[in-house]
């Protein structure tokens, strides 16, 4: 393929200034969006593995309808739908709203997950010791299913940032978007989805290994 | 007594028609090619031979790594290219369908890997003892055990998939999304002979879209868990 | 009635003679009326061999993007666009059926057509000195120009005084995105993700106004009463049919094809059909006639213009 054969750095070179603004943008609605999701995800799934009436109901509907319709969709509805109901939104809020509402559907599973498979005996030795039910949570489930629930919310919050790419439909300029619009000028297809796929891997790679790590450090003794 | 607007029903219609078989048919196509290459690469993974290993990791690794959007872009970007005597010349349609075969074959592989190494040891010895050789092995007895516990995971594959082809959207495919957004703009435009919409049009055609997937999804959701309950 | 007819020759014969004085060694032979003169197909090139051994044209058009290339509710293509492919259908095979469309984005169509997916792209391309390095350009089908969609009680005024310190959205990518960078560097723009979206955000009050093509936005206007179109009219500039580069045959099938219609005035029919009639008198300048012919700003380019 002569394509191949034609690679030119400078392109990504020339670009890079672009890209890291792109990266930028990327970063700063991920971030925001998996510290907002992790807060979700912990309330809600707390509220679910303790079955608070009405809010478990209603976590769980909001769990549902958020994992049986794709991001995307949600992403239009927001950006399109929520104006017309008077709520006007620059993009930067979608983009941060939209991936938090998302990923807070997933990390209220990974967290209620977690919270469940704290065995019943250490709860009931919580209570024995007179703790409340907001000290038991506190002090033995928090502890104990979150760090069963850490390696799976990590895997959400890793869907997150590449969730983020989807933000290029509503104009939101993150990486993606940046890679595609040169692209346009340019048309240096692979030079464009190289530098892209650096971009993303570096991110998404880190964050495996972050997993791999904790999975070791934070591995439950077996008496568990 | 309908008691939708009368500009909806024909956009309502358009989408059903023309957007729902669109989607429903890449994600067909993505997740059968996903099982197949999927599960040849997860078994071949299983081999102790390094650098078959390694390739299948960095396969594995690079398209789950990948947002799948990227993924669509650079199949679409691709100019055409020859493969033997073949012009190979993706249209929109089947660039997004291969993405989604490139990320759906990742996450199939890394299913089978796992599902065949939790096979015991002792059904490998006992098929060899029959004298089963090893594409016997694996083809009559680890991977029959082995795809009854990827069950669960496939399900929630396909609703992953049929979710995904919305990412489609970006190079103009007309799945269930394209649909709706081209219905929007001409009821937007008054320039179309469509009767113009009011301004609550895209709440109701995008929540439209949602409902359309929530209808599909949610059973396949239900099923999955529901299967995954039985498995344990 | 008979007065009309009289009235109508009359009106005929200057409008001949006229173009007969401007362009009089183009069309040396043309006598009085040059329309009714011309035989109903053009004598064109041959066809390029690829498109004539299949028998039917590829043709990349917009289904997002009304009046040009737009969908109806029963699926079929629609639009401005769609009718000029249908008419190099017609004239390349006899029949208007011969061609099948692959929709275009705005974002998509230039790699569509590079990539070899289609023969030509027939996709509200507007003319750009950038664009024209990488693809060719037929001779001009189409002349757009830039107006402002505001809510119905602004005062618009002269841009250069009216657009510092405005928020003004547009699509992404388009002419006016650089002419906003260009010329009003204390304007905010912003990009939305499609024309319904620019639309909403002046309704909700997002933007002040909106940026865009004349076509879609007096539709808009005239169908909401809540918004109108300043008088500005701003960056005239040519649309054209996208053609690969080196590929002289099929350049020179479209332009000849391009001018044969133009010369029949079947561009102006093709809008008469394609957008309601109490738009009619808007849109007339927009199409290429036998007396109006278009032509693309090259050395000016439109972008570094700016208003005083």
């Amino acid at each position: 393929m002569h394509v191949l054969a034609s690679f030119e750095w400078s392109v990504i070179w020339d670009s890079q200034g672009a890209l890291w603004g792109g990266f930028k943008h990327t970063m700063k609605a991920g971030v925001v969006g998996i510290v907002l999701a992790y807060l979700v995800g912990l309330v809600l799934g707390a509220l679910r593995a303790h079955r608070i009436p009405i809010l478990n109901q209603l976590a769980a509907s909001y769990v549902e309808l958020i994992r049986n319709t794709p991001i995307l969709v949600q992403i239009f509805f927001l950006y399109y739908g929520l104006p017309v109901l008077g709520i006007h939104l620059d993009v930067f809020t979608v983009a941060w709203l939209s991936i938090t509402i998302w990923g807070g559907a997933f990390m209220t599973e990974n967290f209620r997950a977690g919270f469940e498979a704290v065995p019943q005996r250490l709860s009931e030795a919580g209570y024995a010791l007179g703790f409340t039910r907001l000290q038991e949570f506190l002090y033995v489930t928090l502890p104990i299913g979150g760090r069963i629930a850490l390696p799976s919310t990590i895997n959400s919050a890793i869907s997150v940032i590449k969730n983020t790419s989807l933000l290029l439909l509503i104009g939101y300029p993150e990486l993606t978007y940046v890679a595609n619009n040169i692209q346009s000028n340019t048309f240096r297809t692979f030079e464009m989805f190289t530098a892209l796929a650096v971009y993303y891997l570096a991110i998404v790679w880190t964050l495996s290994a972050l997993i791999r790590f904790l999975e070791r450090r934070l591995a439950l003794p077996e008496a568990f | 007594m309908n008691p939708l607007p009368e500009w909806f029903r024909p956009v309502s219609e358009y989408i059903l028609r023309e957007g729902v078989p669109e989607t429903l048919r890449m994600a067909a196509i993505a997740v059968v090619a996903s099982l197949v290459i999927g599960v040849v690469l997860g078994t071949l993974m299983t081999i102790r031979f390094r650098p078959l290993q390694w390739l299948i990791r960095f396969y594995v690794e690079v398209w789950r790594g990948l947002p799948i959007l990227v993924t669509v872009l650079f199949i679409f970007w691709l100019p055409a290219f020859d493969v033997g005597r073949h012009h190979v010349q993706l249209s929109a349609y089947q660039s997004a369908a291969l993405a989604l075969t490139l990320w759906g074959s990742a996450q199939v592989a890394e299913a089978t890997r796992g599902a065949v190494q939790s096979i015991p040891n002792e059904q490998h010895e006992a098929a060899a003892a029959l004298g089963f050789g090893w594409v016997g092995r694996q083809t009559f007895v680890i991977l029959p055990q082995a795809l009854r516990r990827m069950v669960p995971p496939l399900v929630g594959l396909l609703v992953n998939t049929i979710q995904n082809t919305t990412i489609a959207f970006a190079i103009g495919v007309n799945e269930v999304l394209q649909a709706g957004q081209r219905q929007f703009e001409n009821v937007t435009s008054g320039l179309t002979g469509q009767p113009v919409a009011p301004s609550y049009a895209p709440f109701l055609i995008f929540g439209y879209v949602a409902l359309l997937f929530f209808i599909i999804c949610f059973p396949l959701t239900r099923l999955a868990a529901y299967l995954e309950k039985r498995l344990t | 009635m008979k007065r009309l007819v009289v009235l109508t020759i009359v009106l005929g014969l200057v409008v001949a003679a006229a173009v007969a004085a401007t362009f009089g060694s183009a069309a040396p032979a043309r006598g009085v009326s040059p329309q009714a003169k011309l035989p109903p197909k053009p004598k064109l090139p041959a066809l390029p061999a690829a498109v004539k051994a299949r028998g039917k044209w590829l043709i990349g058009v917009k289904c997002d993007t009304p009046p040009f290339g737009w969908q109806d509710t029963s699926g079929k293509n629609r639009g401005y666009d769609v009718e000029v492919a249908r008419q190099f259908a017609k004239w390349a095979f006899g029949s208007t059926s011969k061609v099948d469309f692959t929709c275009v984005t705005t974002a998509s169509r230039i790699g569509t057509l590079t990539s070899g997916r289609v023969d030509i792209i027939i996709s509200t391309l507007t003319w750009t000195a950038d664009r024209e390095k990488v693809i060719d350009y037929s001779v001009p089908y189409y002349n757009a120009a830039g107006r402002l969609l505001v809510k119905n009680n602004v005062a618009v005024g002269k841009l250069a005084t009216w657009m510092p310190g405005k928020k003004i959205v547009s699509t992404s990518g388009s002419i006016y995105d650089r002419w906003i960078k260009n010329c009003f560097k204390n304007t905010s723009f912003q990009v939305v993700s499609s024309p319904a979206a620019g639309v909403l955000a002046v309704k909700n009050d997002q933007a002040n106004a909106m940026m865009y093509d004349d076509a879609f936005l007096v539709g808009v206007a005239a169908n909401d009463s809540s918004l109108k179109l300043s008088s500005n009219i701003f960056l005239k500039v040519p649309w054209g049919v996208g053609i690969r580069k080196n590929e002289p045959d099929m350049k020179r099938w479209v332009d000849a094809a391009v001018r044969g219609m133009r010369n029949r005035d079947l561009f102006w029919s093709i809008l008469k059909r394609t957008i309601p009639r109490r738009f009619w008198k808007t849109f007339r300048p927009n199409a290429p006639s036998p007396a109006h012919k278009l032509q693309y700003p090259r050395s000016s380019p439109p972008e570094n213009n700016c208003p005083s």
